[in-house]
């Protein structure tokens, strides 16, 4: 039901959008973001996983997202928690759609352009990129930190290659052991690499959001270049 | 959306929950209110997490992962540790976060911790809402105990199940190998078989194992003796034919039945082919159900010989095995093994008595050690002696002499009742320990003038004496004799006091036991040496100190303690410490020892599950309190 690109619009919000989201939309653009260069304490990250159909972001389908605030520099609140399964959303027709419209704001709102934390952006930035520009014609350009990336540069006495996720929560002594996890499981699982991240990057002298998003991109640039 | 997302995550909080005490006792609801509230947050090792300058505690924690170590700051108090070391699902600071005031620990992380903070408000809400979280946190190791005593009945009354319900398949129960004749055997030679064997039936079976017949003693009179057969005429005309069997899988259930349906004492076992594998007797069904205290008691005063004392023995034992499954804690227990083994000792000193002859002559059996203070567990061996009074006209020269050579056979006989000879030969027949009032009057102040380690060593055996049988006046003397010297000398119960100290609990302080105390079992700990002994070791201190005449460590520690004013809640919380030790002591040597041998008192935490670890450790520290207030009344640094 995503896979329509009539929608596409390259400014300004689509036409079909009820006029609530388009005027939470403005509201939206004309926020501004989290000062990247405060210390990680007083900056909100928001940890994200998401469920798809498959691995590619241009033609496979976002099925759900799972999101967990971390603030207070690692500190996760299950208030401040965001869970979407777009099969859950009820309603027919074009009330289900405005229905989606409006969940892809509200998870917008959650978010409130927090720098955000997640494992391999080019696969979970892909599909949220994606669904925002057809839907709701929103260029989704995030502060991304990613820990597929980071933690080989950043914990390099466990591994400095990359890993699949599953040997990353082996090697931190997390594997829960009980099989498949949901969304929101594997989110609270990157949000506690995340915690654990947070000290060792301080350590480092990597201490304020802007430049842990500066050496996410330089972790995942020069590990792919050279 | 964002209260699914809630949902889920306080989702994963309570999976966590449910697994760890107190909260698995919580209601729905208020776990809920927990599993909401909590937020997750990292420590990173060595880190500290709170402390007395963070000011008034904001937040209770309770630990996902990793450990933690809690330090006292100042000046260490009387009645607390000064550090020690918190796992997953323990949680802190307990009564600073109850009081709203600075936590008077420093807690750290040990290594990588995942602690579950509930803010404050949070915490008092779940307090007044939830009664089982405010009994935890009010009774915090009450209610620890009563739980993990729940899992340990649970336990044995699974044990106690397999072991001997009327359930259990005849595969397992009677004779394995039943003593068979063929049909044609004549009768003579089938009845010296029978009488070589020693059995009181017989059964006749085919070469291919399929039994025909079964031959008693009463079908000899009825239809050999009676009948006049010939002894030369075949078996099977003297057998009742077509005996009644039943498969091996049937239960012993359907044996009793059986017998009562048709009148019958024995049934035979075979496999699925018919072919004969076992006999189950009624004598073998009785076994199996459970014996009785007053049936026991009545066997031992009846018995006439040792062979039905050993009997007896037997069934103590597993009446003891039957009352741990009940639940019975053990304090009740080790004083009623006690009290039964006091009983069958008893006896055998009767049955003794009757080659012996002391008339006219005052004298006791004392019991020392474990047996001394009531507090025996499944496997405990002989500490024994005498005590008499000269009377005129004997010398104690002979005197000895002939206690000696009773005593010899008392302990001969006690062990083969199952309570082996004293390896430390601390028995009544070695004249080192059958004295004489005077002599033992004498042998106590020596040791309490020149408390040298020898004498400290017997001191911690010796003292705790009891009379057994006999005049329990001349017992009575002893102890009037040495509370008199022990009350009137400080630098003996000093020295006792640094002897005692020896030994420290096992608790480590990054890890939570020490197990590598015994370089001859690694990874064990032995729980008699450093555990209990500790509780028994101060208790016999602080009675010799102010006078109580009890041997019985809790009553020691009851007495004494009301007598230096120390608060209840203060003693039954290092009396719930040393039971529980006890208890780990009795489930070890009975679940884990071989049956008919010596169980031991050495336990891998590791084994345990999580509850009883962490009682087990604050067992431990319940020890280690005890020890330092030791330290404290007797300076010893």
């Amino acid at each position: 039901m995503f896979g329509i690109r009539k929608f596409l619009f390259k400014d300004g919000s689509p036409a079909h959008l009820p006029d609530d989201v388009k005027a939470a939309i403005e509201v939206w653009r004309a926020s501004s973001g989290p000062q990247l260069d405060e210390a990680h304490f007083h900056v909100r990250y928001v940890v994200i996983d998401i469920v798809s159909s498959g691995l590619k972001p241009d033609s496979d389908e976002l099925l759900g997202i799972a999101a967990a605030g971390v603030r207070e520099a690692g500190m996760v609140v299950p208030d401040d928690a965001f869970y979407l399964d777009f099969s859950a959303i009820e309603g027919e027709g074009e009330a289900q759609q405005q229905a989606v419209d409006r969940q892809l704001m509200a998870f917008l709102q959650f978010l409130a352009k927090a720098p955000l934390v997640t494992y391999h952006v080019p696969y979970v930035g892909g599909f949220l990129q994606r669904i925002y520009k057809e839907r709701l014609g929103i260029d989704f350009q995030p502060n991304w930190v990613d820990l597929a990336w980071l933690l080989p540069s950043m914990f390099e006495e466990k591994s400095h290659t990359l890993q699949p996720l599953d040997h990353w929560l082996d090697l931190f002594g997390l594997a829960s052991g009980s099989g498949r996890r949901d969304a929101m499981e594997n989110t609270l699982m990157l949000a506690r690499i995340f915690q654990m991240l947070l000290v060792r990057v301080s350590g480092k002298g990597i201490d304020t959001p802007g430049r842990l998003v500066d050496e996410s991109r330089a972790s995942s640039f020069l590990r792919r270049t050279h | 959306m964002r209260q699914e997302g809630r949902r889920r995550v306080a989702g994963n909080t309570l999976a966590f929950l449910k697994n760890h005490a107190p909260f698995n006792k919580m209601k729905a609801d208020a776990l809920q209110a927990f599993a909401d509230k909590a937020q997750l947050v990292f420590h990173s090792a060595g880190s500290e997490i709170v402390g007395p300058e963070a000011g008034n505690v904001r937040y209770f924690y309770l630990i996902e992962s990793g450990k933690v170590q809690a330090r006292q700051a100042g000046e260490v108090t009387v009645t607390e540790y000064s550090i020690l070391s918190l796992g997953a699902g323990e949680s802190f600071p307990i009564g600073a976060v109850t009081a709203g005031r600075p936590s008077t620990n420093t807690y750290t992380a040990v290594d990588d911790v995942f602690c579950y903070q509930l803010p404050a408000e949070d915490f008092m809400q779940l307090m007044t809402s939830s009664p089982e979280f405010n009994l935890f946190c009010t009774q915090y190791i009450a209610s620890l105990l009563d739980q993990s005593r729940c899992q340990l009945q649970l336990q044995f009354a699974q044990r106690a199940n397999e072991q001997q319900t009327l359930n259990s398949p005849l595969v397992g129960i009677g004779s394995r190998s039943p003593v068979a004749v063929a049909p044609e055997t004549p009768v003579r030679a089938a009845l010296e078989t029978m009488s070589a064997a020693k059995v009181g039936s017989l059964v006749i079976a085919g070469e291919d194992r399929k039994p025909v017949g079964v031959f008693t003693r009463s079908d000899l009179l009825d239809r050999v003796v009676l009948a006049d057969l010939p002894h030369d005429a075949p078996i099977s005309q003297a057998m009742s034919p077509a005996p009644f069997k039943l498969e091996e899988h049937a239960t012993a259930y359907d044996a009793m039945l059986a017998m009562a349906t048709h009148g019958i004492r024995h049934v035979l076992v075979t496999d699925a082919e018919g072919k004969l594998t076992g006999v189950v007797s009624e004598r073998d069904l009785f076994a199996l159900q459970r014996v009785g205290l007053r049936q026991i008691r009545q066997s031992i005063d009846g018995a006439h010989n040792v062979e039905a004392l050993q009997q007896a023995a037997a069934d103590v034992r597993q009446l003891s095995f039957n009352m741990l499954a009940q639940g019975v804690g053990a304090e009740q227990l080790t004083q009623f093994i006690s009290a039964l083994n006091d009983a069958l000792t008893r006896r055998v000193i009767q049955l003794n008595l009757e080659t012996h002859n002391f008339d006219g002559i005052e004298w006791a059996w004392l019991a020392f050690g474990s047996e001394g203070r009531d507090e025996q567990t499944f496997s405990t061996d002989q500490d024994n002696g005498i005590v008499y009074a000269v009377p005129d006209g004997l010398t104690v020269g002979e005197l000895k002499t002939r206690f000696l050579a009773f005593a010899l056979d008392v302990n001969k006989d006690l062990d083969r009742c199952g309570f082996p000879l004293c390896k430390g030969n601390i028995m009544a027949s070695n004249p080192q320990w059958c004295l004489s009032l005077d002599e033992w009057k004498e042998q106590f102040s020596q040791w309490i003038r020149v408390p040298q380690p020898e004498a400290l060593l017997n001191a911690t055996i010796f003292f705790d004496f009891r009379p057994l049988f006999g005049k329990v006046e001349l017992a009575e003397a002893m102890r009037r004799h040495l509370l008199a010297q022990t009350s009137s000398n400080p630098m003996f119960l000093r020295a006792m006091a640094h002897n005692a100290l020896d030994v420290e609990p096992p608790l480590g302080k990054i890890r939570d036991f020490l197990t590598d105390l015994e370089p001859d079992h690694p990874g064990k700990i032995d729980l008699k040496k450093y555990g209990s002994r500790i509780f028994v070791d101060v208790a016999r201190i602080y009675a010799l100190a102010t006078g109580v005449h009890n041997t019985n460590s809790v009553q020691r520690l009851r007495l004494a303690s009301k007598r230096l004013s120390i608060r209840d809640d203060e003693v039954n919380a290092v009396l719930e410490g040393m039971d529980f030790i006890q208890f780990l002591r009795l489930q070890h040597q009975y679940l884990e020892g071989e049956p008919g041998t010596q169980g031991d008192n050495l336990i891998n935490p590791d084994d345990l599950n999580e509850l009883d670890r962490r009682i087990l450790k604050e067992s431990f520290r319940q020890a280690r309190k005890l020890q330092t207030r030791l330290k404290l009344d007797y300076q010893v640094n």
